[in-house]
């Protein structure tokens, strides 16, 4: 028994591939995930929420919370008008926009309700989470105070009218020190009775992120995987001895290779085109809401995908190879490009790198469409990007095709 | 018709081809004859356009493989080691698949089908799987697949290599025909029976180099060792050594129990030494054939036998 384990040890020390897809894999993935889950976990490493205002009261008040706000380490606050606000969030661009209405500081002097409405991106409920926290924790901290300190010292003002006005300012400076001196920097929040308007900015489609998330995410990252079973097909005509043969007719060697990058880029394609059906019938993802746009994004996705399966066939020396090295690839790509996890839960250097990633540039073109409701330019623009990979990756495995594929020894 | 001059080929540091010059007639069954990597292959991928030779020339019908590969192209048809053919498609879908990259019409590529599972004698299996089919079917088809374009030449590179019997002689007398009806053919094989049935003309090959080329009765010559006929009897040769020199002409040696005749063509010899020996009264027991064959020859140029 210990000779037969030790001899199946052996073999497996001497598998380089087995033993990457055993130790290498998990650790490259759960590092991704580790960084990506890290970037939302709200730890001070974190970077900043970018947080829009639209300050339509513009007063001296709302200026000084907006500026305490920005202060504050988990915000980066960026003034801007409510219309180009709103519009940044449908694009994707920005997540929220905090807006003070007028009458704020009315409402805060006398002690109301303060008119203010936080207009979100509903895809990006994690991200809302952590900034509804630092928001109720600061804002309503700061403002609560005002409201509070108003009230007290309109009730100091009532009772103690005969008093001089100089006398009461001096009652409301001695208060204010010490009542309020140490919660001034927010520190200890008042917050009873205070409510932030919570507003879905795209309420009125209702839009089901989630459902986007898993028709987009998957569908990319299974297409990945057909195609670079697809792609080894090559590898299979060149072991069986078939690509001897088809080398020995009159045809040119590369129509060989874009025969496959075909065949490939005509069953992804049926295979997306079988996912958003099934996604529409089943769960009713809006397919129909612009079509034009959701052809042009999977005819882009299917060609960057086949070059894809083309170029691992190509960069491989047996069947085999391209099983182990694409399951590393497809399941790292899809980590960092968003099919495992949304997009805007990654951290800052994760998102740059997922800009090389084909499910990137089709799930967000698919967000565009099914989500923000983007006209069909922006997504003839992913979809350029998309084919400009395909383009680049199938340049390479023409390369390598010429230059090993095609090698008969 | 086929023209290979002065042919270097290495794989890195191993020379697969050491100057090979081969000239082959129109219409000759020529065998390359040789063991496992003497090279055999390398010449025929080489003819073929898809291995570029380092240094040489090949002319076919005339035009330069170098510059013309594509009209050599239409003159070849290749039968390669390996089965190359599409498991999960039949052995029609197959046949029709391959002869559509010579740009060959549906209509006249049918027939032409057809026609070759005919030759085959894989008419009634031509809507079967080829995973079905037996090895030496699959060998059949593989051979077929070479002959839709109708080509002038014919290169052959160990086609019969794991074939059954029944599908071998299929083979040999569909190569027959062809041969008889004008296709020059390349053949090459480490079987030297395959040789001396099918080849006019042959080169046998050792280490990339030519060791020795002509027709079987050229190369039987090269041989210092004579074909022979060993009679054994129950009777003693010896006191009727006399009789036997008298009556016949080819020399021998006398063994105990046994006789040895040297002949030059033992075919005609044999029913002649028989006859006499039944005339003077020698009970045969056995008898045994010496030949020399390309074995030996092998042998005897090389040092080394053909299966080593």
């Amino acid at each position: 028994m210990i000779k037969l384990t030790l001899k199946d040890l052996k073999l497996f020390v001497t598998d380089i591939k087995a033993v990457l897809l055993t130790f290498m894999l998990p650790i490259i993935l759960v590092t991704l995930f580790t960084i990506g889950f890290g970037g939302i976990s709200g730890g001070g490493k974190s970077n900043p929420i970018k947080l829009l205002v639209s300050d339509q009261d513009s007063t001296e008040i709302t200026q000084n919370i907006i500026t305490k706000l920005d202060s504050l380490k988990e915000l980066d606050i960026e003034q801007i008008s409510l219309v180009d606000a709103k519009k940044a969030i449908k694009e994707g661009k920005r997540m929220a926009v905090l807006t003070f209405y007028e009458g704020c500081t009315d409402s805060i002097e006398n002690g109301n309700d303060v008119p203010m409405e936080l207009f979100y991106d509903e895809s990006r409920e994690a991200e809302i989470g952590l900034l509804q926290q630092a928001l109720i924790s600061n804002l309503m901290g700061m403002i609560g105070q005002q409201k509070i300190k108003n009230n007290i010292f309109k009730f100091i003002d009532e009772k103690n009218a005969n008093l001089s006005p100089a006398i009461l300012s001096n009652i409301h400076k001695q208060v204010e020190e010490q009542f309020f001196g140490a919660q001034s920097k927010g520190e200890n929040p008042v917050t009873q009775g205070m409510n932030l308007k919570m507003t879905k900015l795209f309420a009125d489609e209702e839009p089901n992120w989630a459902l986007i998330q898993a028709v987009a995410g998957v569908s990319v990252m299974m297409l990945l995987f057909s195609v670079a079973a697809m792609g080894a097909t090559l590898l299979e005509e060149k072991e069986e001895g078939t690509l001897k043969r088809l080398l020995y007719s009159p045809i040119n060697p590369l129509e060989i290779l874009f025969g496959k990058l075909l065949y490939t880029f005509i069953i992804a394609l049926i295979q997306l085109f079988v996912l958003f059906v099934f996604a529409w019938l089943a769960f009713d993802l809006e397919i129909f809401s612009n079509l034009p746009a959701l052809i042009i994004l999977l005819i882009a996705t299917a060609f960057a995908c086949s070059s894809f399966g083309i170029f691992l066939a190509s960069i491989c020396k047996s069947r085999k190879q391209v099983e182990s090295l694409s399951t590393i690839i497809i399941l790292v790509m899809s980590a960092i490009g968003g099919s495992m996890m949304p997009f805007f839960l990654m951290p800052p250097f994760m998102k740059k790198m997922a800009m090389f990633s084909v499910n990137h540039w089709s799930i967000q073109g698919m967000y565009d469409i099914f989500y923000r409701h983007l006209p069909t330019i922006n997504i003839v623009y992913k979809s350029l990007i998309l084919l400009s990979i395909g383009i680049v990756i199938s340049l390479i495995a023409v390369n390598r095709f010429k230059k090993h594929i095609l090698k008969v020894e | 018709m086929i023209k290979i001059k002065n042919l270097y080929k290495s794989y890195g540091k191993i020379q697969a081809l050491k100057g090979i010059d081969i000239t082959i007639n129109k219409g000759e069954f020529y065998g390359l004859l040789g063991p496992n990597g003497a090279g055999k292959t390398t010449i025929i991928n080489i003819l073929s356009t898809i291995l570029k030779p380092d240094k040489g020339d090949v002319f076919i019908n005339g035009f330069d493989l170098k510059i013309d590969s594509k009209k050599c192209k239409n003159y070849i048809g290749i039968v390669p080691q390996e089965i190359a053919l599409y498991d999960d498609l039949s052995a029609y879908e197959n046949l029709m698949f391959w002869g559509k990259l010579y740009k060959i019409k549906s209509s006249i590529l049918s027939i032409r089908v057809n026609e070759l599972l005919d030759l085959m004698g894989l008419e009634k299996r031509k809507h079967h799987k080829i995973k079905t089919f037996s090895g030496g079917m699959k060998r059949r088809i593989n051979i077929a697949c070479a002959l839709l374009h109708s080509p002038e030449v014919l290169l052959m590179d160990e086609p019969t290599v794991g074939v059954d019997p029944q599908s071998r002689n299929f083979i040999f007398e569909a190569l027959q025909k062809l041969h008889k009806n004008g296709t020059t053919i390349i053949y090459t094989t480490h079987y030297m029976e395959e040789v001396e049935k099918l080849c006019d003309k042959i080169s046998i090959i050792d280490y990339g180099k030519i060791i020795a080329q002509g027709s079987i009765n050229d190369l039987k010559k090269l041989s210092k060792i004579s074909e022979s006929i060993i009679i054994h009897s129950d009777s003693e040769f010896e006191n009727k050594k006399d009789i036997i020199s008298n009556s016949i002409k080819n020399k021998f040696d006398i063994n105990d129990n046994f006789i040895k005749f040297y002949s030059n063509n033992i075919n005609t010899d044999l029913s002649k030494i028989i006859n006499k020996l039944n005339t003077i009264d020698i009970n045969i027991t056995n008898i045994e054939l010496k030949k020399t064959n390309l074995e030996s020859l092998f042998l005897e140029l090389t040092g080394r036998k053909l299966h080593d």
